[in-house]
């Protein structure tokens, strides 16, 4: 992409230790995290490419404690970090005062990128190959394309604080995605990477399969069924309810249905699920979560069992645990929160297409489930029969209604391989008993 | 302004602004403090389609800087193919509405004070935890383009929200309550809110799951918004109508209604959609999508009337650094003329729903989901027991065709509206609506 002016790279170090010393004459720890990259994508419009879009972002952010009280604030603008440092202090004379043991010092170890792949270049051209690739896909099946992307970005996190830490990391990330329709029968499907490892073509095709397949659906009545949950769909309901659940802020503060279930059978006894932040081209992989503490992995249910919870500092210095090093930040205002870097859903693994069942490719709707209760009704996409281990024949249209927590319980099987989704790494479940609602 | 090259077309929309936030959750001050923001987005038309550049940090430079901006821009636009073409709009700004109170004049410190009393409003007995947060968002927002138009304008938008969650033997559940405002600070006064959140927490403990299946069922003007946006508002949009993503596509004309069915997005209106002029410099005003009934008009941006045309431009959002994208603005059902217990007395067996935690629509197979917050069993015409969690599903274009009766009296909510990864303010209302036959989800047993 062409050049466009912010700061120079070389000068960020400079700044961020002017910041950090004039920060420090007037609070007792400063903070100081800037983020930024350059991105290009590529839209189709059917099958032209209507939109080229490049991107340059940057951010400052800066957290001032003292004495137990924390601020906070961030701006677009490094060479503003003055009124930012100020704001940032003055936040902090407002919040509560908390139990705090300061801010982490270095880790001492200089350890390789694990989520950046040098090969990864922001170039409009390679963006454009990608297009066409998975165009080559879609026309597999007789479907109209209706719109798809292909987006290339490098990005870069600087994190200083006053007790000497000085990280910094570099991000890569692509993705593709394309969608079909056929009568009206609509399918998606997208991947990504930290690598150049997507596979366009097979996008394209797979959209266009299901959006092929799912011409001609029945109606199926209203009644309990064996479901497969594709990747997509399980993250869908993890991330909205299950993952909420256990963030040790909402555990604590009474929002959370597994609060005091530490200890206790909360998945099928087979089933873990762990933060793994070393995972090699992991889309959230790093050493050291968003206020530089070293990462490790996190066994939140372990052989089916409750076994931790996710903290940041904050949370744990108020309620006596250690950091879990789950620190992270969504952008540069603001506070780091508590999350995770790849979450991994693992068990024993089986064939699971061998019986009949429902496969669900996506839900629709899993946004609106009830975080407290786990109660969920959502539209399924591309339902269809799995029969003779092959997809059989489409399903017109069902609504599928479940509890995230009690389905954690009715997995009866875990399919081989699995996927990307977001910063999650799924495979596909096997549910028996599960609630459908079709006429 | 010169051209260069190859570009037939420019615009730039630079918004700078500030966003405050506070966040007290169970009587702890977690945070409260402003961020500042400044980020552009340079759109140029090659001879074909578009190339975009959103940088942040925007310096607006002019002359030779602002030509090689411009060249890059035109430059990403070689990889296009698709032939754009933008359909002449009228241009003009509305003017903002004067807030009562400017809620930047008020004091960070007195704004959490007064927060902080309408979160522990809701701290009612059998309550484990109360949450509230406050947003306000201030944007500067100037707009030039290659025609010479140019605007600039400044909106506030604030609000808050208060959750309490009850728990007892197990279950949890959760109270939520939201205002936000275009017209000014809307924080005093609003501990009703916070009581309402921890009551409707405690009720729900002792409701149960809703029995999913095909039902009879009356919404309240929040859910009956949020079909209107999700169920006919989306498919709406002229870049999916365009995409051949829309079941609404080539039904310009057609019925797929009942008459007493009008469905209107209008970004004019003071509600939280509100925007005095689209982020093409293009006028707003009302569109009617469905005209008793029948589908009337397309949501467009200047490209989408040219290539779909069937109604208006003016429909173009945008987040500050992002693209404009064609959007819903302040969107609802026009009121009808039936009472409530009309509705209730022609229910046998059905459900009455109320709330809404959103929804959301696969437009090109014409399928919606949304969600209630609450409802009550309905029998023999008369209210009954408490359910949670219920939602409804159902079909663009078959749905309209079951609303039987229209309320009388419209009101909106505020929300924000996902869509390419951009969230935009809106609103969406109604008058109360019966529907016949609704799909509505649920695990519950009777």
């Amino acid at each position: 992409m062409a050049p466009i002016e912010t700061l120079p790279d070389d000068e960020l170090p400079g700044l961020i230790d002017t910041i950090i010393r004039t920060g420090e004459a007037l609070v007792e720890e400063v903070e100081v995290y800037i983020t930024g990259g350059d991105s290009v994508s590529a839209e189709l419009k059917k099958t032209k490419i209507g939109v080229a879009t490049g991107s340059k972002s940057i951010g400052l952010g800066i957290r001032t404690i003292d004495h137990g009280r924390i601020g906070s604030s961030g701006t677009s603008d490094p060479a503003a970090w003055r009124k930012c440092l100020d704001a940032a202090v003055s936040s902090g004379t407002l919040s509560t005062i908390q139990e705090w043991g300061g801010l982490p010092g270095p880790s001492g170890k200089d350890l390789p990128l694990l989520s950046f792949d040098p090969e990864v270049r922001v170039e409009a051209g390679i963006a454009e190959k990608a297009i066409y690739e998975m165009l080559k896909g879609a026309a597999e099946f007789p479907v109209q394309v209706m719109s798809g992307s292909s987006d290339l970005s490098t990005g870069f996190l600087l994190l200083a604080n006053s007790h000497d830490i000085r990280n910094s990391i570099k991000k890569s990330q692509v993705s593709v995605s394309l969608e079909a329709i056929s009568d009206q029968s609509t399918g998606y499907e997208f991947d990504q990477s930290v690598t150049m490892a997507v596979d366009p073509e097979h996008v394209g095709r797979k959209a266009a399969f299901f959006a092929n397949h799912g011409r001609s659906g029945k109606d199926i009545p209203t009644g309990d069924y064996s479901l497969v949950l594709s990747p997509m769909a399980l993250a869908q309901l993890l991330g909205n309810v299950f993952v909420p659940a256990v963030n040790g802020r909402s555990v604590h503060a009474g929002r959370s249905k597994l609060a005091k279930s530490l200890g206790e059978e909360v998945a099928g006894s087979n089933i873990s699920i762990f933060d793994d932040p070393f995972r090699k081209f992991g889309p959230g992989s790093t050493w050291w979560d968003a206020e530089g503490v070293p990462t490790r992995r996190v066994d939140i249910v372990k052989d089916g069992v409750l076994n931790e919870f996710l903290y940041d500092l904050k949370t744990g210095y108020r309620y006596g645990k250690p950091s879990t090093g789950s620190a992270l930040r969504s952008g540069y205002g603001g506070l780091p929160g508590i999350g995770y870097h790849n979450l991994v859903f693992d068990g024993p693994r089986s064939d699971i297409w061998d019986e009949l069942a429902i496969y669900v490719h996506d839900v629709v709707g899993a946004h609106t489930a009830n975080p407290m209760s786990g109660d969920f009704s959502v539209e399924i996409s591309n339902p269809s029969w799995i029969e003779n281990g092959d997809f059989g024949n489409p399903i017109r249209k069902a609504m599928y209604a479940g509890n995230v927590f009690d389905l954690l319980k009715q997995i009866d099987g875990i399919a081989k391989g699995e996927r990307v989704i977001g910063s999650m790494v799924l495979p596909e479940v096997r549910l028996t008993g599960q609630r459908i609602i079709g006429i | 302004m010169n051209m260069i090259g190859d570009i037939r077309y420019f615009d730039v929309r630079h918004v700078k602004g500030q966003t405050t936030h506070v966040d007290i959750d169970n009587g702890v001050i977690e945070s409260a403090g402003t961020s500042f923001f400044s980020t552009a987005v340079i759109r140029v038309l090659g001879p074909s389609g578009w190339g975009i550049l959103t940088i942040d940090n925007y310096a607006a430079p002019e002359g030779k800087k602002f030509e090689s901006l411009l060249s890059s821009a035109a430059s990403l636009a070689h990889i296009t193919t698709e032939p754009v073409t933008l359909a002449d709009a009228p241009h003009g700004v509305l003017a903002v509405p004067r807030m009562k109170e400017d809620p930047r004049s008020v004091s960070l410190e007195e704004k959490t004070a007064i927060l902080g009393e309408i979160e522990s409003s809701a701290r009612l007995p059998g309550i484990v935890n109360t949450r509230a947060t406050y947003i306000e968002r201030a944007e500067q927002v100037s707009f030039t383009d290659s025609s010479a138009n140019e605007y600039s304008f400044e909106i506030c938008r604030s609000g808050f929200n208060i959750m309490a969650v009850a728990s007892r033997e197990g279950i949890v559940q959760m109270g939520y309550e939201r205002l936000h405002s275009i017209h000014g600070l809307n924080i005093r006064h609003q501990q009703e809110m916070g009581r309402l959140a921890g009551e409707r927490a405690l009720s729900l403990i002792d409701a149960k799951s809703a029995a999913g299946g095909t039902m009879d069922a009356i919404l309240d003007p929040e859910l009956a918004g949020v079909f209107a946006h999700e169920a006919v508002g989306h498919a709406s949009e002229g870049d999916l109508v365009h995409e051949g993503n829309s079941v609404l596509s080539g039904k310009i004309g057609e019925r797929i209604g009942s008459d007493l069915i009008t469905i209107v997005d209008d970004p004019s209106l003071h509600e939280f959609g509100f925007d005095p002029v689209d982020a093409e410099g293009v006028r707003v005003g009302r569109t009617k999508i469905i005209d008793r009934g029948i589908v009337g008009s397309y949501l467009h941006n200047r490209e989408t009337l040219a290539s779909v045309g069937q109604g208006d431009a003016g429909h173009a959002r945008a987040m500050p650094g992002e693209p404009p994208l064609v959007r819903m603005s302040n969107t609802f059902i026009e009121e009808g003329d039936s009472a409530l217990d009309e509705m209730f007395e022609g229910i046998h067996s059905g459900i009455i729903l109320y709330g809404s935690r959103g929804g959301q629509v696969d437009p090109g197979r014409g399928v919606f989901q949304f969600n209630a917050e609450y409802g009550f069993i309905i029998e023999d015409g008369e209210q009954k027991g408490m359910v949670r969690d219920v939602s409804l599903s159902g079909e663009i274009l078959s749905t309209l065709h079951s609303i039987e009766m229209c309320g009388k009296e419209r009101k909106m909510s505020q929300g924000y509206c996902g869509k390419g990864g951009q969230s935009v303010p809106v609103s969406d209302g109604a008058p109360y609506i019966m529907l016949r036959n609704a799909v509505v989800g649920g695990n519950g047993t009777d």
